[in-house]
C-alpha cells in the first residue's frame, strides 16, 4: 500500500520570487454559430479553462472572455510560463518489512525503490500514526505553459458542450457549426496543434466583408502578434470581439436616434432583442429605416411582432406610448452609404406589414363566434379532445368562479368571454404571430361588437405569461385566466399526464403558478376543490378516460407551487409553510387562505415571545403526543395548582377569541391570541408535575395539554416550527 | 463595371438581370466550380431536397456536386395569384456539394457577387435556422441568409437523411430565384418580375397560379386521391421489395405530393395529418436503407473516380466529377 501526496515545492520556499509571467490568447474561428450558444460557450469556456490551468499548476492574474457569431476567445494574463515543480512523496513498504536484521534494504525495499524510480539509497522515511514508513521523494519539474497547452488543448476544446451539435468533416468533432480557425498563442509564440481538421496558428480572421479582400476566402486574414493586441487588431478589421463594447454601441446608438426621432426604443422586448443583436453582429451598426404611416391603422401590437419576431428590429414610441412609422436595424455593416441596406430593409418590412395587414383584414370578415366550429378541428390533447371541447369546459368553469368569488354579476360576461377566449387561435394573424394569441381576440372581439369587459377579458386571460407579467386587470379577465388554467390542470391531472421531475411538457407548473398568483394577488378567496371537481365531471361527461390523478394529487401539486411562491415572491421559512400546508381539508382548498395562514404565521415568528411560546407549546405536544391521549375534559376540581387553573382559563378564553378570529380570516389576530398562552404554559410546567401520583390528576393535566393542543392545532401544524437557535 | 469572380465574366452582372439570366449565371458560376449542371426531376416535389439528386445522393460515401432549378410545388401556400409574395409553384436553385467543402461560405458569396450583389455594399447575415423535414427523416443545421434583412437562400448541412447518420456530410444551398430576381430588378410584386426580356412572370404563371390554387383548395377529389396515395404506398412497398429502389422512390415522393394536395384541400385532421406524414416517412427511410444497400452492391461506383475514401476526402479539395 503507497499513498501519494502532492507538496507545491512553492510552500517549501517561501520566500522564491514570482514565475516570469506571459500571456495566452485562444480563438476558435468558426462560421456563423446560432447567438444563444455564444455567451453560455464563452462561460464554459473560462470555466474549462481556469480549471484546467490550476490543475497543471499554471498560474494566471486574469481570464478574459470573447464572442462573436464567428469567435469564441479567451485571453489569460500573467500566465506562469512555466508550471510549477511539486515534490511528490509516495509512502512504501514499513521500515520492519524494508530493511532485514542486518539493516540492509530486503526485496520489498528495492522492488518500492525501482518501482519509483529512486535509488534504494534516497528512500527517506516518514513517521506515521501507523509506524515508520519508507517514502520516495520525487522533484516533478514544471513544463512550459506553451508545451502543457500544446498537448492538452485539444482535448480540453472537446469538452465544450452544445444544446446542438453538428459534424462537417473527418475529424468527427462536433460544434454549433464548422470550425475554420484556431488562434493560439503564448506571447507572441504561437502553439501548433491540430483540432477539428484545422492546425493552430497565430492567423485569425476579420470581418467577412470589412476586412479586406473580396469576401471571407480572398482575404489572409490577419496575424495576432501577441494576445494583448487581439482585440485591438480584430477591431482593426472591423469585429468589436467583446460583447460588452456591443452592447454598449448598440444601446447607444439606439438611444441616439430614437432622440432624433423625438421618440424612444419600445421596452417590452427591448432586453431579448439587444441580446440577440449583440451576439448576432461582429460590427453592430443600427439604421432607422420608415415604413408607411397607414399600417398604423393594424393594431401597434402586430406591427410590433413583425418587427421583432421576422426581422429583429427595435420599434419607437412616441412619449405617450404610440408606435411611430420607424424602425431600427441593427446591421453587421459599417459602410460610408448605408443607403442600400437602409431600404433593402424597408422593402421587407414593406412586404411583412402588408402580409400582417391582408391577415388583419380577412380575419376580421368572420366573427369570433362564428370561428367556433373550426375549433373542434383543433386538437386540445389526443387524450383530452378538441379545443372545442376545452372551450366547453372553460365556460363552465367559469360560470362556476363568478359564483364561488361572490361575483355573480359577471358570470354572464365571463361565460361569454370563455366562450371567445380560443377562437382567435384559428385565425390568420394568430397562425403567423402565435405570441399575439389573445391580443388578436380582443381586437376581434371588439369589432364583432363584443361587451368591453368580454373584449378585454379575452384580451389579458393568458396573463400572467410570464413571472414579471401583471395578473389580468379586470374581474372577468381574472376569473377567465383561472377558469382556462383550473381546466388545464384537471384534465391533464384526470388524464394522468403529471408532471415529474424536471418533465413538465405541457407546462403545468406554470399554469398552477398563475393560479396562485391570480388568487393571491387578486385576493380571491375561492374554495378551488368545489371548483376543480366540477371540472372533473366535465371531463367525466365528456368521456375522457380517468387515470387516478385527479383530487388530493392536483391539491398537493398546487401547494407546492403555493410553497414555491412563498419561498420565492415572499421569503417565508420552510417550516412556516410546512405548519400551514399539507393539512388536506376534506375537499375544500383556498389557496389565498393557506397563504393568510402563512403571512400570519411569518410575521409573529419575528416577535420575542414566539420562539419560547413554541418550545412551551412543542413540549406539550410531545406528551400528548407520545400519551396518544384523546381526553379533553378536565374537573375544574382536579385543578388544585394555581398554574393550572390559571393556564384553563386562559385556554378557555382564548378558544373562544382564537375561534371568533378565525372566522373572520383574521390570522394576525388569532396567533396573537396564542402568543398570550406563553407565560400561562411557562408557569403551568414550572408549577406542576404532569405526571402527578394520583392518576386522576395526572388524567386531568394530560386532558388540560391536549386542549392546549388542539388549540394551537386549529391554526396549523405549529409543531413543524423550528425554534431558531436550537 | 462587371463584376468579375474567379476569371469569368458573369451574365447576370453584364445584362438586365432578368430570372432566366439569373438562374444561367448560377449555372455557370457552379458549373466553373466542377458542379455537375442537372437537370429537375420530373415529378411534382414540395422541394428540390426532394429530387433523388440530393435525397439519395447524400446518402452513402460517394461524393457528389450538382447544381440544378427545381420546379417546388406547395398547394398550400396558393393564392389565387393575388398576393405579390407567395406561390404555389416556383422554382427553387439547388446546389449539392458532398462532401462538403470548407469555402463553401466563399464560394457562395462569390456567387452572389456574380449575380451582381456586392457583399461590400450590403448586410449579409447568416442567422441560425435548423433544418428539419418529418417527411423524408432528415434534419441538418445551418442558416438562413439574409441579404439587408430579406431571406435568400437556406443554407443546411445535412446531418441526417431518411434516418441515417451522413458521413461524409453534405452541404445544400437553396437559392430562392424569385426572391433574390425581386430584388435584383426592385420590384414588389412577384408577377412583375421580368423572366425574359419583355415576358413577365405574370404573361408565364399567373393563369396557373389561378388553377392551382382553385383546383388545390376546391376541386381536387379528395378520395381519389386518398385512393392514390394509398395505391402509391403499396407499389413503393412492393418495388422495395423487389429491390427496384429508383422506381420505389418515384412513388414515395407521388405520396409526398398527393398527402400536400389532401393537407391543401382541407381534407385531414391533426391526428390524420401525422398519420399521414408518418406513412411517408417510413417510405423515404425504406427507399434510403435500399439505396444505400443498391449503392454498395454496385461498389459505390463514384468513389473510384474521386480517388479518395470518403473520410479523407472531407478536407475540401473539390473532386471534378465532370470534365
Amino acid at each position: 500500500m503507497s499513498s501519494r501526496r502532492s507538496t507545491p515545492a512553492s510552500t517549501k520556499h517561501p520566500k522564491r520570487n514570482r514565475l516570469p509571467t506571459t500571456s495566452f490568447l485562444l480563438e476558435i474561428g468558426s462560421e456563423e454559430l446560432p447567438w444563444q450558444t455564444i455567451h453560455p460557450a464563452m462561460m464554459q469556456l473560462a470555466q474549462l479553462l481556469e480549471g484546467f490551468l490550476a490543475n497543471h499548476r499554471l498560474s494566471q492574474d486574469s481570464i478574459r472572455t470573447f464572442g462573436t457569431p464567428r469567435r469564441l476567445a479567451i485571453l489569460v494574463d500573467g500566465l506562469a510560463t512555466k508550471q510549477t515543480s511539486i515534490l511528490q512523496e509516495t509512502l512504501g513498504p514499513s521500515k520492519a518489512v524494508a530493511f532485514d536484521a542486518q539493516g540492509h534494504p530486503t526485496k520489498a525495499a528495492q522492488g518500492f525503490a525501482k518501482s519509483q524510480g529512486v535509488d534504494v539509497g534516497a528512500l527517506e522515511t516518514r513517521e506515521t500514526s501507523k509506524g515508520v514508513y519508507l517514502c520516495a521523494v520525487k522533484q516533478e519539474k514544471g513544463l512550459p505553459a506553451a508545451t502543457v497547452l500544446t498537448q492538452h488543448l485539444p482535448n480540453l476544446l472537446q469538452q465544450l458542450t452544445f444544446p446542438k451539435t453538428m459534424k462537417w468533416n473527418a475529424s468527427g468533432v462536433r460544434y454549433p457549426r464548422p470550425i475554420r480557425w484556431v488562434v493560439a498563442l503564448v506571447g507572441s509564440k504561437a502553439l501548433s496543434f491540430d483540432f477539428a481538421g484545422v492546425r493552430s496558428g497565430a492567423r485569425s480572421w476579420g470581418h467577412r466583408f470589412l476586412s479586406g479582400g473580396k469576401s471571407g476566402a480572398a482575404s489572409q486574414g490577419l496575424k495576432i502578434p501577441r494576445p494583448e493586441l487581439y482585440e485591438a487588431d480584430l477591431a482593426g478589421s472591423g469585429v468589436v470581439v467583446d460583447p460588452v463594447w456591443r452592447r454598449e454601441v448598440l444601446a447607444g446608438q439606439l438611444k441616439q436616434l430614437a432622440r432624433s426621432v423625438k421618440g424612444q426604443v419600445y421596452q417590452a422586448n427591448y432586453e431579448e432583442l439587444l441580446e440577440q443583436a449583440v451576439f448576432s453582429l461582429e460590427c453592430p451598426n443600427v439604421v432607422c429605416g420608415t415604413f408607411a404611416p397607414t399600417y398604423l391603422a393594424v393594431p401597434q401590437e402586430v406591427l410590433i411582432a413583425s418587427m421583432e419576431e421576422h426581422q429583429g428590429f427595435f420599434s419607437v414610441v412616441n412619449r405617450k406610448g404610440e408606435l411611430l412609422p420607424r424602425f431600427f436595424a441593427p446591421t453587421n455593416m459599417d459602410v460610408r452609404n448605408m443607403e442600400l441596406i437602409r431600404v433593402g430593409n424597408e422593402r421587407v418590412l414593406a412586404a411583412r406589414l402588408a402580409d400582417a395587414r391582408y391577415f388583419f383584414d380577412e380575419d376580421r370578415k368572420v366573427k369570433l363566434a362564428d370561428r367556433l366550429p373550426e375549433l373542434n378541428g383543433v386538437v386540445f390533447h389526443k387524450q383530452l379532445g378538441s379545443l372545442y371541447q376545452k372551450t366547453e369546459r372553460t365556460v363552465v368553469l367559469a360560470g362556476v368562479l363568478a359564483e364561488a368569488a361572490g361575483v355573480p354579476e359577471v358570470k354572464a360576461s365571463g361565460q361569454r368571454a370563455a366562450l371567445l377566449s380560443k377562437a382567435d387561435l384559428v385565425t390568420g394573424m394568430v397562425g403567423e404571430f402565435p405570441g399575439l394569441q389573445g391580443v388578436m381576440g380582443e381586437h376581434y372581439a371588439a369589432h364583432d361588437g363584443e361587451p368591453a369587459e368580454v373584449c378585454q377579458a379575452i384580451g389579458e386571460h393568458y396573463r400572467p405569461r410570464t413571472p414579471d407579467d401583471a395578473i389580468p386587470e379586470t374581474t372577468v379577465g381574472r376569473l377567465l385566466a383561472l377558469a382556462d388554467r383550473l381546466d388545464t390542470l384537471a384534465a391533464f391531472f384526470y388524464a394522468g399526464m403529471v408532471p415529474s421531475g424536471s418533465e413538465d411538457p405541457f407546462g403545468l407548473r406554470r399554469s398552477a403558478f398563475g393560479v396562485i398568483r391570480i388568487v393571491i394577488e387578486a385576493g380571491l378567496n375561492i374554495n378551488l376543490g368545489a371548483v376543480l371537481q366540477q371540472a372533473e365531471q366535465r371531463l367525466a361527461q365528456q368521456g375522457v378516460k380517468a387515470d387516478g390523478h385527479a383530487g388530493p394529487p392536483l391539491h398537493q401539486f398546487l401547494e407546492e407551487r403555493l410553497r414555491y411562491y412563498g419561498r420565492i415572491m415572499a421569503g417565508y421559512r420552510e417550516d412556516v409553510m410546512d405548519s400551514v400546508l399539507g393539512r388536506a381539508d376534506g375537499d375544500s382548498l383556498d389557496l389565498r387562505d393557506l397563504f393568510l395562514r402563512m403571512e400570519a404565521l411569518q410575521a409573529i415568528t419575528s416577535q420575542p415571545d414566539f420562539d419560547s411560546l413554541i418550545v412551551g407549546f412543542k413540549r406539550a405536544h410531545r406528551i400528548v403526543e407520545k400519551e396518544a391521549w384523546t381526553t379533553r375534559t378536565v374537573e375544574a376540581a382536579l385543578l388544585t395548582h394555581p398554574t393550572e387553573q390559571t393556564l384553563q382559563q386562559a385556554v378557555e378564553t382564548a378558544k373562544r377569541a382564537v375561534a371568533h378570529s378565525l372566522d373572520a380570516h383574521d390570522y394576525h389576530g388569532a396567533l396573537k391570541q396564542l402568543i398570550g398562552l406563553k407565560s400561562p404554559i411557562d408557569q403551568f410546567f414550572d408549577g406542576v408535575l404532569v405526571n402527578a401520583p394520583e392518576p386522576e390528576v395526572r388524567a386531568n393535566r394530560l386532558s388540560l395539554l391536549r386542549q392546549v393542543d388542539d388549540l394551537f392545532s386549529v391554526f396549523g401544524d405549529l409543531s413543524q416550527i423550528q425554534v431558531q437557535g436550537q | 463595371m462587371p463584376v468579375r469572380s474567379n476569371g469569368y465574366r458573369s451574365l447576370a452582372a453584364t445584362i438586365l438581370v432578368t430570372v432566366q439570366n439569373l438562374i444561367l449565371s448560377l449555372h455557370q458560376f457552379w458549373a466553373h466550380h466542377n458542379c455537375i449542371i442537372y437537370q429537375p426531376y420530373d415529378l411534382e416535389k414540395g422541394a428540390g431536397t426532394f429530387n433523388p439528386a440530393t435525397f439519395l445522393r447524400a446518402l452513402g460515401p460517394e461524393p457528389w456536386r450538382a447544381a440544378y432549378v427545381e420546379p417546388c410545388r406547395r398547394p398550400t401556400d396558393g393564392r389565387y395569384g393575388e398576393n405579390p409574395n407567395r406561390l404555389q409553384h416556383y422554382y427553387q436553385y439547388q446546389v449539392i456539394i458532398k462532401p462538403c467543402v470548407d469555402a463553401i461560405q466563399s464560394l457562395y458569396l462569390d456567387s452572389l457577387s456574380t449575380l451582381g450583389i456586392d457583399p461590400r455594399k450590403h448586410d449579409i447575415q447568416f442567422r441560425q435556422d435548423d433544418w428539419e423535414s418529418p417527411t423524408l427523416g432528415a434534419w441538418g443545421l445551418g442558416w438562413e441568409v439574409r441579404l439587408d434583412g430579406m431571406e435568400i437562400t437556406q443554407f443546411t448541412y445535412f446531418q441526417e437523411a431518411g434516418g441515417h447518420a451522413l458521413d461524409p456530410v453534405t452541404v445544400e444551398l437553396t437559392y430562392g430565384t424569385e426572391r433574390i430576381a425581386m430584388y435584383l430588378q426592385g420590384v414588389d410584386n412577384v408577377y412583375d418580375l421580368e423572366w425574359s426580356k419583355g415576358v413577365s412572370y405574370r404573361d408565364l404563371f399567373h393563369d396557373s397560379e389561378v388553377q392551382f390554387s382553385q383546383y388545390n383548395f376546391e376541386v381536387a377529389d379528395i378520395e381519389m386521391i386518398r385512393t392514390m396515395f394509398a395505391s402509391c404506398e403499396k407499389e413503393c412497398r412492393a418495388l422495395l421489395q423487389q429491390g427496384l429502389v429508383l422506381p420505389a422512390y418515384d412513388y414515395c415522393m407521388k405520396t409526398s405530393h398527393l398527402f400536400n394536395v389532401l393537407d391543401a384541400r382541407g381534407a385531414l385532421s391533426v391526428a390524420e395529418r401525422t398519420g399521414y406524414i408518418g406513412r411517408v416517412r417510413g417510405l423515404a427511410r425504406g427507399c434510403a436503407d435500399a439505396y444505400v444497400e443498391r449503392r454498395k452492391s454496385l461498389g459505390f461506383p463514384l468513389l473510384a473516380g474521386s480517388g479518395a475514401e470518403p473520410a479523407a476526402s472531407a478536407k475540401g479539395k473539390s473532386k471534378r466529377l465532370v470534365s
